[in-house]
């Protein structure tokens, strides 16, 4: 198995890091600031972890789907699951994105002891993203809201195999829900059980968006970002900006542009916003861990369900084939001249159907 | 006072790395051998390395005229060393055939070794390309003798006190301990006192 | 040692360093006034004055440059006291302006500089050779051979220097500032100080005027130097009167020709003409001796300054019809490095067309050889200096282009080397970082996209730094200024600085702080310790995102200060836990951090601390990602 000099070379000298902080805080010869991740010191490790679960480097996917849902079929766009749901929280809470239903998934997870810690984002100023293991409400209450900046989060996994927690529950983007079924495979016999809730994700952004808001909007404090459709949406204590979401994508992480899974395909449970209608939000159940954990958390009255309309699952649907379709011409570009090694089996014929699927939208 | 050399000038090289003491273990040497009356100089090569480096001092003495500062090559009668790689350097530029070595076997890592790009040497293939390469080789343990008796620090000395048993150095212990006394007091002068007792005793014994 | 250099015990002889030998020299001639900044190899002369001057009664400084130093020797000398400089090259080359324009308006108190040149740079960047210089300013040059003229010479260059109102130089090399051997001492001095007779030596009317106008003075000076040159008793010929062969020496060549001529047994054939006062050269005692010689070996150490100098006094006498050999075009001795016996020996025996039985010694094949690893300089156990380049390595990979670093004259110049991970872009002489470093920052206007940072040591900082941060703000440079505290002027031996608090002469002084020096320039300060791993990383992290001049003081003691200081803190390595050479490690803490303490035991395969070189500064604790590396009151 190649290592750590295959991953520099590979995956953060290719632009094609995440940052999803899977190989981080394991390996001393990784290095991590904001949103930078390089190798500063050569490491001759030969078979190294950092390479087997990049979600980046060469990955059978049809094993790991096998291996997550006994049964591995599922659709094209959204990969599988079990229900879709519409879904809010009874109450609000302060913070709260949308519908709150992560904050409750994970709030019910730690009550019925389905976790002892969920590692989450956090942040002090609404927009620097800051990885923690919450324990307590408390904690799940300040780590309300989404993140747009990139943070290598999934570093917390090796702190919590560390301190010995045998039931962890990850909220994650889709790539790090990738990294840590990798995980999970590479640490098969590992006493440490993993709960995951995938978000939706188009794309996330740099630190440098951080830096352009500063100069644009000099001594800005950030409330809430929010990207309803019309644009990006900045609430603060210069009012609402609003920004056109082209002007935004200037500043998307690089690696965003390989990444073929909007939804979290992988996760036990995804969820996302519910774009027709605001403070509700998008939920697909995928294994029987993720539906169990939506039971209780409605058992518990936290949140209330409503039935998804196959209109809003077609338009899902075709924001995640365009995603994945635009997203896959930039891989096989890059694997053509030779600027990234796929990282993906190309020969697959699921790749074959997204192209042909995605044109006939586009036609249609 | 009469002087005798067996050999005019003995040529002595101290090789070892920055920070081992050789430096002052020949100065010491050096002063004894002076106050006894004979002319001896003294080179040091120890450049920019305060620590880490090769360092190596050559020590001539004669009793007709001040010698050069530097040995010539393969003309060491005697070479001590305070560290096993550093002894087989100097001693394939120094030594010959009737050269006698003493020498520490404690290794101290060089930075490649400490990087894992390159490999020290076995102290056995050491020991014996000294042999193959000069006259007489004796291993000191100068560092263990040196912690045994209180502090690593002293093994130059422990060094010092077998070279003066050697029956070429025209020094009695008590010269040395004399040098000793004016460089040194309370339990540090103790300390070296004893080191070199063990160290000459090692020798003068075996 | 200082007892020796002060003995009353004249005729007695002691095992002296060249140094010492040199210093107690100066004391034998009366010194008043010494002042130097610390150079390898010639530090030791003023750490010796230092301790002795109050005892002695005269005054000893460590200056903060060579400029410093030598300008106040010259205002010591105004007041008539006999005054000492001492520098190795570098120094010399540092305070050359001041020195060419006193020697237009020369000394009243005797003025020695001694210079220690570096021949084959053991302790340098460089192997300048210094006696150029006391040409160009027209000075009288002499050149030690041995440790006896060492300090002999001293005495005889402030009496010279006295006489003809001009500086004198003396110029040795590291055989003899750093060698030892045997020296007689002389008398000590009876009368203390002339300022004690009469306290207001300077006149209202006395000025020194460098002015063109002394020009032919100056050139008077130095005939009269010769003219004393030719009766110097540093001067000899040994050997058959009209030899065919004659070597002209100076320096080392003295040592190693007379050796090289009694190993061959051509004590009969060859003369040795052997010169300590090399400028201007004693002409007519030289042509005297050269008259019936056919072949000239000329040994001298670095440049061929003996040997031009030669040439142009045969040039001007057509009664001298010789050939010579030397440095000039390589016909004797290499372009470079430093003279070996084994060299003159060489050189003689090809122009006396003798044939060298070889040398003793047992071939073995290359195949059969040991391999002995290089062993490269590096950076002390314990010192911060390794911890810093650590720090940098890994600020810079962060950078998205990488990053420059300036280098400067210090310990952490080894930072240029693999203990430093190769981290500077540049290494030449003093105060040579900020200003590159201020230029290459002006540059971002042009689109350069490195960030620049510029290093330097805390003597270096108040040695040559000041003019150039004031530079670099005035301007606003983008740059990174970082001073690298430790506390000491470590390379050359742990001289006081003007942060320090303490002077040559063991007194007391109030430091000053190199922080508040940079915040009175205006210039955002920040100081970290660079023990403090993460936390430095994440420092100059910021301070690269941030326009402009930056300044950060990385600061934490020498190694060996702290060393001296005590009982060190155990550390040990947690076997169970340590992963070796496992994924999750590689042996981290021996193959990346490269301390001296943390060496790998190659049959458990684990690591290991080499507890006789750990001084116990824990940072290596903090970089085991398996927490296997523990310290004595560190967390369990």
């Amino acid at each position: 198995m190649p290592g750590g000099i295959e991953l520099k070379t590979e995956v953060l000298n290719s632009s094609a890091c995440t940052l999803c902080g899977a190989c981080l805080d394991w390996c001393p010869y990784l290095k991590n600031l904001e949103d930078n991740l390089v190798m500063p010191f050569a490491c001759s490790v030969q078979d190294g972890r950092c390479y087997s679960i990049c979600p980046r480097t060469f990955t059978d996917w049809q094993e790991i789907k096998a291996a997550v849902f006994q049964s591995a079929s599922g659709t094209l766009e959204l990969g599988t699951f079990t229900a879709v749901y519409k879904v809010r929280s009874v109450d609000s809470l302060n913070g709260q994105q949308d519908g709150g239903t992560v904050s409750r998934l994970v709030k019910t997870a730690l009550e019925e002891k389905e976790a002892q810690a969920a590692l989450l984002t956090a942040s002090d100023d609404n927009i620097t993203p800051a990885s923690m293991l919450a324990t307590n409400a408390a904690d799940v209450e300040k780590a309300a809201g989404s993140r747009f900046l990139v943070a290598p989060g999934l570093r917390k996994i090796n702190e919590a195999a560390q301190k010995g927690i045998e039931k962890l529950l990850v909220v994650g983007r889709p790539c790090q829900v990738q990294a840590l079924r990798k995980y999970q495979m590479k640490t098969g016999n590992s006493p440490m059980q993993v709960l995951s809730i995938g978000l939706f994700c188009m794309w996330s952004l740099s630190w440098t968006f951080k830096d352009y808001l500063e100069k644009t909007y000099p001594g800005i404090i950030i409330d809430k970002i929010s990207i309803p459709q019309h644009g990006v949406e900045i609430a603060s204590s210069q009012g609402t900006k609003v920004l056109p979401t082209e002007k935004v994508k200037e500043y998307v992480q690089p690696g965003c542009s390989y990444c073929l899974d909007m939804t979290s395909e992988l996760a036990d449970i995804s969820v996302g916003a519910f774009e027709a209608e605001a403070g509700w939000n998008t939920v697909l159940v995928r294994t029987p861990r993720g539906a169990a954990l939506l039971q209780k958390a409605v058992d518990k009255g936290y949140l209330t369900l409503e039935e998804y309309p196959e209109q809003q699952l077609q338009g899902l649907k075709r924001a995640s084939l365009n995603k994945k379709a635009r997203n896959l011409k930039f891989i096989k570009d890059a694997v053509d001249n030779g600027s990234l090694k796929a990282f993906i089996d190309l020969s697959q014929p699921e790749y074959e159907q997204i192209l042909a699927q995605a044109e006939g939208t586009v036609n249609s | 006072m009469e002087l005798y050399l067996p050999k005019d000038p003995l040529n002595i090289v101290i090789c070892g790395v920055g920070g081992q003491g050789n430096i002052v273990a020949s100065e010491l040497l050096a002063s004894a051998l002076v106050n006894k009356g004979y002319y001896t100089t003294v080179g040091e090569t120890y450049g920019a390395s305060q620590r880490g480096g090769s360092v190596m001092s050559h020590v001539r003495i004669s009793t007709i005229k001040q010698c050069g500062p530097l040995v010539p090559l393969k003309e060491a009668d005697i070479i001590v060393g305070f560290e096993p790689i550093e002894t087989l350097r100097i001693a394939r530029d120094y030594g010959n055939p009737q050269t006698r070595i003493l020498f520490e076997p404690r290794p101290n890592y060089p930075l490649g070794v400490l990087l894992g790009e390159s490999l020290y040497p076995n102290i056995d293939d050491i020991e014996k390309e000294l042999g193959e390469l000069c006259g007489t080789v004796q291993l000191i343990d100068a560092t263990k003798i040196a912690i045994e008796a209180g502090n690593p620090q002293a093994a130059n000395i422990t060094l010092m006190g077998a070279l003066t048993a050697l029956p070429e150095i025209p020094l009695a212990n008590t010269d040395y301990d004399q040098v000793l006394q004016t460089r040194f007091s309370g339990r540090v002068l103790e300390l070296n006192q004893k080191v070199f007792a063990m160290g000459y005793d090692l020798v003068n014994q075996g | 040692m200082e007892w020796m250099i002060t003995a009353d015990e004249p005729g007695k002889t002691y095992l002296l360093q060249g140094n010492e030998a040199m210093a107690r020299g100066a004391i034998e001639a009366g010194l008043q006034f010494a002042a130097a900044y610390p150079g390898s190899p010639s530090s030791e002369i003023l750490t010796m004055l230092g301790h002795v001057a109050k005892d002695m009664g005269f005054y000893a400084e460590w200056s903060t440059n060579e400029t410093c130093s030598f300008e106040a020797c010259m205002g010591a000398s105004m007041a008539g006291v006999r005054s000492l400089c001492i520098a190795k090259q570098n120094g010399l080359l540092v305070m050359g302006d001041a020195l060419h324009t006193a020697a237009l308006y020369g000394c009243k108190g005797g003025v020695v500089l001694i210079v220690a040149d570096d021949p084959s740079a053991h302790s340098s960047t460089n192997e300048f050779d210094a006696r150029h210089q006391a040409r160009s300013a027209s000075l009288p040059l002499l050149e030690p051979a041995t440790f006896q003229e060492a300090k002999d010479m001293i005495k005889y260059a402030f009496d010279l220097s006295e006489e003809l109102q001009q500086v004198v130089m003396v110029r040795g090399v590291t055989r003899i500032h750093h060698g030892r051997g045997n020296v007689t001492l002389g008398e000590l001095p009876v009368s203390k100080s002339p300022l004690n007779d009469k306290p207001s030596q300077i006149e209202n009317w006395d000025k020194l005027f460098a002015i063109n106008f002394f020009h032919d003075a100056m050139y008077d000076k130095l005939n009269r130097a010769q003219a004393s040159f030719e009766q110097s008793p540093f001067n000899w010929y040994r050997g058959p009167k009209d030899a065919d062969c004659v070597m002209v020496v100076s320096g080392m060549g003295w040592l190693y020709g007379e050796e090289a001529i009694d190993t061959m047994k051509l004590n009969d054939q060859v003369g040795i003409l052997k010169l300590g006062c090399t400028w201007p050269l004693p002409e007519q005692f030289i042509v005297r001796h050269l008259v019936g010689a056919k072949k000239v070996l000329i040994a001298e150490e670095v440049d061929p300054f003996l040997e031009q100098n030669l040439a142009n006094i045969i040039a001007h006498h057509p009664e001298l019809n010789v050939e010579m050999y030397g440095r000039y075009q390589a016909r004797a001795f290499p372009h470079s490095k430093e003279l070996t016996p084994d060299l003159v020996i060489n050189a003689l025996a090809d122009i006396m067309q003798i044939e060298l039985a070889p040398k003793p010694g047992v071939n073995i094949e290359p195949e059969r050889q040991v391999i002995i690893p290089p062993r490269e300089l590096t950076f002390c156990a314990g010192c911060p200096h390794r911890a810093s380049y650590y720090i940098f390595k890994q600020a810079l990979g962060l950078q998205a282009h990488g990053g420059l670093i300036m280098g400067d004259i210090g310990c952490y110049t080894l930072g240029a080397l693999r203990a430093g991970h190769y981290g500077v872009n540049s290494m030449g002489c003093m105060g040579e970082g900020v200003n590159m470093g201020e230029g290459l920052g002006q540059l971002t206007r042009f689109g350069f996209d490195k960030p620049v940072m510029a290093l330097a040591g805390d003597s270096t900082f108040f040695h040559s730094c000041i003019p150039g941060l004031i530079n670099a703000k005035y301007h606003n440079s983008n740059m990174l200024f970082i001073v690298l505290d430790n506390a000491a002027t470590a390379m050359t031996g742990f001289q006081p600085h003007p942060g320090i608090g303490l002077t040559a002469m063991g007194d007391p002084a109030q430091p000053i702080s190199i922080e508040k020096v940079v915040e009175a320039l205006g210039c955002p300060v920040t100081v970290a310790d660079p023990y403090e791993i993460e936390k430095s990383i994440a420092v100059i992290y910021k301070l690269l995102k941030e326009p402009g001049l930056k300044v950060l003081i990385l600061k934490r003691d020498c190694a060996t200060l702290t060393m001296r200081k005590g009982p060190k803190r155990r550390v040990w390595v947690d076997t169970d836990l340590c992963r070796g050479d496992d994924c999750g490690c590689g042996r981290y803490c021996s193959t990346t951090w490269g301390c001296p303490g943390n060496i790998w035991n190659s049959t458990k395969k684990k690591a290991e601390i080499d507890e006789v070189v750990c001084i116990g500064c824990g940072v290596c604790t903090t970089l085991c990602p398996a927490g296997a590396i523990k310290i004595e009151g560190g967390e369990e």
